[in-house]
């Protein structure tokens, strides 16, 4: 039963992967639609990044010393600052350790 | 070899590095969905095929649990439907550059097209072109070996690990997208749909709507398609008025 419900499950997030790739599909993208879609990337990654954040046990943080909150800004500004992937995740995870279990 | 086998070659090479650093972001991710499938009593073989075929994160996570408290077969699908609809958007953004490609290209990117290489192939020359294919192929390829890998860790250690979700290892998931999304704010529309999608994404999570991600996503890039809109019609009353005056 499990072994049937994971293929199922493949069918299901390969579908959604794959759907809008097939080329015989009766869609046309206007211009207007690119446009629109040119703002799927920063929405939806935005949109997985920040909950992680900023809702904890299903509440809003509150604290400002959240180790979440102050790793976050690190992350941000290294980011803005180096645009490097690895500093931006090595510096703020070093932050996110020493603030919550050092500190 | 000639030489744009060797450009080829190179490519891929680059694409599987580039991204190592979101690899490692899931690592603890990786460990957790391995680990939970056999402390849910999943056999070895179920618990392998989780990433080797669904190859999904918060999709598989929320799926063994619901197989684990017995959810009806209609549940389990539908659940990993709602968490699984963001693909959606990645194959809309991505259909006019991928739809042409042969079909072992076209499927096996869409295979391997999880959030990290659609963050990888924001840009908008990414995907354009063979050697860019095969790029974003390897970086997806690369990802997924990382995945299979730290599950299959997960796996292996099984129940000996505790419980690894309250240790807030999803910082660096979290640290990974701020790396990515925040040096493309380039412009107002861009900041403005970014904007919209923490205010929103956070609202709708904290009123339990399964569709949050999703929801908040689409309202957000409407706000930048309409600030884009708005701005280029300043930007000609503008140039109207200069021109006048």
């Amino acid at each position: 039963m499990i072994l049937l419900t994971i293929l199922l499950m493949t069918g299901i997030t390969f579908t959604t992967r794959y759907l809008f790739l097939h080329p015989n599909l009766p869609i046309k993208l206007s211009p207007q639609m690119s446009s629109l879609l040119n703002f799927s990337a920063p929405a939806v990654l935005t949109a997985i990044w920040v909950p992680i954040i900023f809702v904890q046990d299903n509440k809003l943080i509150t604290n400002l010393s959240d180790p979440y909150l102050v790793a976050a800004t690190i992350a941000i500004l290294v980011s803005i600052k180096t645009k490097s992937v690895y500093w931006t995740v090595g510096l703020s995870v070093l932050t996110f350790t020493v603030v919550r279990y050092v500190i | 070899m000639s030489i744009k086998k060797q450009a080829m070659k190179k490519m891929a090479l680059k694409g599987f590095v580039d991204m190592l650093p979101l690899n490692l972001a899931v690592i603890p991710w990786g460990i957790l969905c391995g680990s939970l499938a056999i402390q849910r009593d999943f056999s070895v073989l179920e618990a392998l095929l989780m990433p080797l075929l669904v190859f999904a994160g918060a999709a598989q996570l929320v799926a063994t649990e619901l197989i684990a408290s017995n959810a009806s077969m209609a549940t389990i699908l539908f659940t990993v439907f709602i968490i699984s609809s963001r693909h959606f958007l990645y194959g809309l953004a991505l259909r006019d550059k991928l739809k042409t490609l042969p079909l072992t290209k076209r499927l096996g990117i869409a295979f391997v097209l999880t959030d990290e290489l659609f963050a990888l192939s924001m840009h908008k020359k990414s995907l354009r072109g063979k050697l860019r294919v095969v790029y974003g192929l390897a970086a997806g390829i690369s990802f997924y070996l990382g995945w299979l890998l730290w599950n299959v860790i997960g796996i292996i250690a099984g129940s000996y690990l505790p419980d690894l979700t309250s240790l807030g290892l999803d910082f660096a998931i979290a640290a990974t997208f701020i790396a990515l999304v925040i040096p493309t704010i380039t412009t107002i529309p861009i900041l403005v749909t970014v904007v919209v999608a923490a205010i929103l994404s956070v609202v709708f999570k904290l009123w339990h709507w399964q569709l949050d991600l999703v929801a908040a996503a689409i309202i957000a890039m409407v706000c930048g398609y309409l600030s884009l809109q708005l701005q280029t019609k300043f930007k000609t009353i503008d140039k109207r008025q200069g021109s006048v005056s």
